[in-house]
């Protein structure tokens, strides 16, 4: 096939030749592997700036009457921090980051379905960042990262800000989810069934029409806060016969799910880590695979289990207790396939492996006191504590952002070519897990005791635990700091990790490190499971890869 | 890199895989479906916020708003389905290369699109001067209603100038009786935009 004709009719967009300037190469990239690093970067510059508002938080609990900051400001601080941790931090490193890199590589394709979409979806995300933190500006949305009316309706214009940025992050989350779908639905390499997918494309398959689906109806709920609270037309406000529980009904139907959107990629992230390092087949792939998908189908009926308190009807309450109840079937299913996976490896504790057993425990705590909130009763002592508040920074923190910590370690060879210092990868790991465990298990016990979340003052009785926890939540910071030090001198002065450091068996490890801007010579074609460790690879079509062989027509035109 | 034969691997020429791999492979039908679905999925939600706000308030319409005249509404939908079946016919006929037959219903489509906009605007001025109702002004009801239905002109607007560009595109020759995607996408948009007129009409006018 000639290269005019690939180009020429439109099909086949992702071949694209491989651009020349370093404005269309690094900044305006159509180039997945590109397009996923900024991604990884832009997140990792949000996690810094929305670190350092939870700082502050735990600066003003330092003291009982608090005296850092006011209580306006106490507010509009915990409310950025939480929409940029959800939406800027957490599911474009997930989905937009390791998604965009990885799985199609691990595919076996050139690039994403529609690589131009992808860039623009890309670069929503940056703006949409940059319009939420400058919301602070004309004073920051004050009713934390949920915006229940009426509250939102009253808060300052910065609460219409935070409306349109996170609209927009929605339009590029979906935008992503078509073009992921799409990709992996119809571009797998020759051979590469549906239960030969590696279970990062599983999770990424899983989570692609949560994006799609679960993102448009929070675009609904926004732009009606929206319209609002700049046309005063009455959705909400109950004064002119609108609801307050509308936007719950509407917020929480794309935000359950939104909670498997950060956490099933990263589920996607452990599978890949624990057999490499393990040097095991995965135990239980389909169980691992499936489960996913029913965790995404059912994560889509749970949503009226965040509003027990908010006067749901009592023959409502019971179903979406058991729904929820229900969902700790397929994630035990993980957890236990996870564990059965180490149980007998040869387990090499690097510190992508000490993320992901980090990981393991972590989320499983989480996950029960998650299992305890789904219960009516329980949910009516502790809603609107800081056990809530623990929990959710166990499965976020202690799971998705762990996750992305493992994935790092793991994939950055395949992006740089070096790999990161194992020494302080292993002091980041321990700093991290203690000062986490530090911070957030206190509060398990302060929110049972009755300490409110969203308060920058609280009874002196609770203030020796509070102390507790901001001294820990420094030691947390300190790992992430070198975690990022690690980073940025890794990339200069790593040791020289090859095409394939780990001895890992899926296909972005048989290609060079870093990848050929068109990633395979050749499409291989796929012959079973990539996690089978004692048998040869299943692949066939590679033996060009790692040589001066030429590459393919298509990708060296102008 | 040495790679193990298997016992079960094919000596498949890779160039050949290559080839077809590349060729196979037009995704914009599937990405604009899935672009679609989740427009359903907007559509959707507004639709559950009105019913939800509707089964809350004290009956419908609410106290000192008038029933919506549905005999209007029903004739300005039927120029909406007509429009959807001359699409319909104007496609059929890009397959079977009647250029003239389809540029004649096209045309057609886009003026019973346009149409049904100007049906709309008679509607919502009446509305407004007559019974004085609005967007902002009449509580729950003004919102779900020009909202929703808003939101349905709004589709059918950028419809009809969709639908203008790809005439425009085919009387230059950017189609072929083989290779048509963007008229595909056209109808289908068309299509789409009927069917949720089917859910608001019965919502709004019937129920």
């Amino acid at each position: 096939m000639t290269v005019a004709a690939v180009h020429g009719g439109g099909i086949a967009d992702h071949i694209h030749p491989e651009p020349q300037s370093f404005i269309r190469r690094y900044i305006f990239s159509i180039d997945h592997k590109i397009i996923g690093i900024q991604y990884i970067i832009t997140g990792f510059v949000f996690l810094v700036l929305s670190g350092m508002l939870a700082e502050l938080i735990r600066v003003q609990l330092m003291h009982a009457n608090g005296g850092l900051v006011s209580n306006d400001t106490y507010n509009e601080i915990y409310s950025v921090h939480g929409s940029a941790m959800v939406w800027l931090v957490i599911i474009p490193l997930v989905t937009g980051g390791f998604g965009n890199f990885v799985m199609p590589l691990q595919i076996g394709a050139r690039d994403v379905a529609f690589p131009w979409l992808n860039m623009l979806s890309f670069w929503m995300f940056p703006v949409a960042g940059l319009m939420l933190f400058s919301s602070f500006l004309i004073g920051a949305p004050v009713a934390g990262w949920t915006e229940y009316p009426p509250m939102s309706l009253q808060a300052g214009p910065g609460t219409s800000m935070w409306c349109a940025a996170i609209f927009l992050i929605g339009v590029s989350s979906t935008l992503t989810g078509i073009n992921f779908l799409v990709t992996i639905l119809k571009m797998r390499a020759p051979g590469m069934t549906f239960t030969r997918m590696p279970l990062f494309v599983w999770a990424q398959l899983a989570t692609a029409p949560l994006s799609m689906v679960a993102t448009t109806a929070l675009a609904a709920a926004l732009a009606a806060l929206f319209i609002e609270r700049q046309f005063g037309v009455p959705f909400y406000d109950p004064t002119k016969g609108g609801s307050p529980i509308l936007w719950q009904h509407m917020f929480w139907f794309y935000s359950h799910p939104a909670v498997y959107i950060m956490i099933l990629p990263a589920f996607g992230i452990i599978s890949e880590v624990l057999p490499t390092f393990s040097r095991k087949p995965i135990f239980g792939y389909k169980m691992i695979a499936f489960s996913s998908v029913a965790i995404a189908l059912a994560g889509f009926m749970v949503w009226a289990h965040h509003m027990f308190t908010s006067g749901l009807a009592p023959f409502l309450q019971l179903p979406f207790m058991i729904l929820t109840f229900v969902i700790g079937v397929p994630t035990g299913i993980k957890i236990f396939s996870w564990m059965a996976t180490l149980w007998g490896g040869k387990i090499h504790f690097t510190s992508s492996m000490l993320f992901a057993i980090g990981f393991l425990a972590l989320f499983t705590f989480g996950g029960i006191t998650g299992i305890l909130l789904a219960a009516v009763p329980f949910d009516f002592h502790v809603h609107g504590t800081y056990f809530v508040v623990a929990h959710f920074h166990y499965v976020l923190v202690g799971g998705s952002l762990m996750g992305i910590f493992a994935g790092t370690y793991y994939w950055f060879p395949k992006m740089t070519g070096r790999l990161m210092n194992e020494f302080w990868g292993r002091l980041h790991f321990w700093l991290f897990f203690i000062g986490f465990n530090g911070t957030f298990l206190p509060m398990h016990w302060l929110g049972i005791l009755g300490m409110p979340r969203r308060v920058p003052v609280y009874d002196p009785q609770f203030q020796g635990w509070n102390q507790f926890e901001s001294i820990m939540s420094f030691v947390m910071t300190l790992g992430i700091l070198i975690f990022f030090a690690n980073l940025l001198v890794s990339i200069r002065n790593g040791k020289k990790g090859g095409a394939n450091p780990w001895n890992a068996r899926t296909l972005e490890w048989q290609i060079p490190s870093p990848p050929h801007y068109y990633n395979f010579k050749n499409i291989p074609a796929v012959y079973a499971l990539p996690y089978d460790f004692s048998e040869p690879l299943p692949y066939t079509g590679l033996e060009n890869e790692l040589t001066d062989s030429p590459a393919p027509a298509t990708a060296g035109a102008h | 890199m040495a790679v193990a034969t298997l016992p079960h691997a094919q000596t498949a020429d890779h160039g050949e895989v290559d080839r077809l791999y590349a060729e196979t492979r037009d995704l914009r039908l599937n990405g604009f479906l899935l672009f679609l679905v989740s427009d359903v999925v907007l559509f959707s939600s507004f639709i559950f916020a009105y019913l939800y706000m509707r089964n809350t308030g004290q009956g419908w319409p609410p106290p000192g708003i008038n029933r919506l005249d549905v005999a209007f509404a029903a004739l300005n939908s039927v120029v909406l389905f007509g429009s959807g079946a001359t699409m319909h016919y104007a496609l059929e006929n890009w397959k079977h290369g009647n250029f003239g037959r389809y540029a004649g219903l096209m045309v057609a489509t886009i003026v019973l699109g346009a149409m049904f906009l100007c049906g709309q605007g008679y509607e919502y001025t009446t509305l407004y001067f007559r019974e004085h109702v609005s967007w902002a002004g009449s509580g729950i009801f003004g919102a779900s209603f020009f909202t929703l239905t808003g939101m349905h002109g709004f589709h059918v607007f950028v419809g009809v100038w969709y639908l203008t560009v790809l005439l425009l595109q085919s009387v230059h020759g950017v189609y072929t009786k083989q290779k048509y995607f963007g008229l595909t996408a056209g109808t289908l948009y068309w299509h789409f935009v009927d069917v949720i007129w089917v859910v608001l009409f019965s919502i709004f006018y019937l129920i």
